[in-house]
């Protein structure tokens, strides 16, 4: 399995948290990560994938799972909520705390659900390194006292202990 | 009984989850921390009282990501399954305390809770310069608490004391009321 992507959005909207394993596509542009939009194109080496900010990926995303997430409301009652959905090139997960801070993975297709490792990811790292840290503030706008090094280190050797078929790799 | 339920899940979690310390350690910190403010603020209550609120509600948007991380909960369904998650798990894995809940009004938007005990207010007398037994709340940060945490969770509510035995009051009872459901925050327009 392959972590392509990871995000963290905060009850605001904005994204706090971002982080692409880019090493984690080995070379073949088509294996590249893309808003569905472009999925057409998977094919070609994607000049609208660089030409993308990865600003503008991020607000994509949000999108996406904010929809999704409104419409699997109105259809399966207030306590629904998706889990993951997948297209030919790569699966997003999707996990949301109740305090609506929603925690967005993408893999490659194969990979099982990530809901609980999400979960893990909010338990002990999030909450504990972000939260607990005294010195950061309670909102992270532009993503403030997230990127604290115990934060990504942990994120780092979590997703590395989940992409267990992967060789570790020392610049993930 | 959902109410069952919920003080099985306290008491679990309190024995399984939760890390302890010394409650003395806690009353005489707290304790010190109010004595500074009183100091700080030349006695005027009024003053304290609105500090005790702010820091606690500093202390509860942090708060209930811990709680939610130590419990996993879903969301409660209505404001009674709040209250009784608040007093029965909340109050519960934090304070070791079990606050009943009562005194709800029609509209189920309103309860108490009568703290029996209270681990913040042991070993303490209020000052005995007849204004501090008329203004002073002294356990006031935890209604910031309160204010803090279900903000984070979509509610916002107003919470105060109404008696403290402190005071020479029967009681120590605080007085809980939802004000409205915060709707989801929109991404800003794009540009």
């Amino acid at each position: 399995m392959v972590v392509f992507a990871f995000y963290v959005f905060d009850r605001h909207a904005e994204c706090i948290y971002k982080k692409r394993w880019q090493d984690a596509l080995p070379g073949a542009p088509a294996t590249s990560l893309r808003p569905p939009s472009q999925s057409t194109v998977a094919n070609a080496p994607a000049p609208a994938r660089q030409s993308l900010k990865s600003d503008d990926d991020a607000k994509l995303i949000f999108g996406t799972v904010y929809s999704l997430r409104n419409m699997v409301r109105k259809l399966g009652g207030e306590d629904d909520s998706f889990l993951s959905y997948r297209t030919s090139q790569y699966k997003l997960h999707y996990y949301e705390t109740p305090t609506n801070i929603k925690f967005v993975m993408l893999t490659d297709v194969k990979a099982n659900s990530m809901r609980h490792a999400l979960q893990q990811i909010y338990v002990n790292i999030y909450v504990e390194y972000v939260v607990k840290n005294a010195l950061s503030p309670a909102e992270h706008p532009g993503g403030i006292g997230v990127d604290n090094e115990l934060f990504e280190a942990s994120l780092d050797v979590f997703v590395e202990r989940v992409l267990n078929t992967q060789p570790p790799d020392p610049r993930a | 009984m959902a109410a069952n339920k919920s003080t099985r899940q306290g008491e679990d979690l309190w024995k399984t989850r939760v890390e302890k310390v010394n409650a003395e350690l806690v009353t005489l910190t707290y304790g010190t921390i109010v004595a500074q403010l009183c100091a700080d603020y030349e006695n005027d209550y009024t003053q304290v009282n609105q500090q005790l609120e702010k820091m606690g509600y500093n202390i509860g948007v942090r708060l209930i990501e811990d709680f939610l991380a130590k419990t996993s909960m879903a969301r409660c369904g209505n404001f009674r399954d709040t209250a009784d998650m608040i007093s029965k798990v909340g109050f519960k894995i934090f304070l070791n305390v079990t606050p009943t809940v009562t005194n709800w009004t029609a509209d189920s938007k309103s309860f108490s809770l009568l703290f029996d005990e209270n681990p913040l207010a042991d070993f303490v007398e209020l000052p005995d310069d007849g204004r501090a037994q008329d203004e002073l709340w002294f356990s006031n940060i935890l209604c910031g608490v309160l204010r803090g945490a279900l903000e984070m969770v979509q509610m916002s509510i107003e919470a105060h004391f109404v008696s403290d035995i402190l005071r020479g009051n029967d009681t120590t009872e605080m007085r809980v009321t939802l004000l409205r459901m915060i709707e989801d925050e929109m991404p800003p327009e794009d540009d």
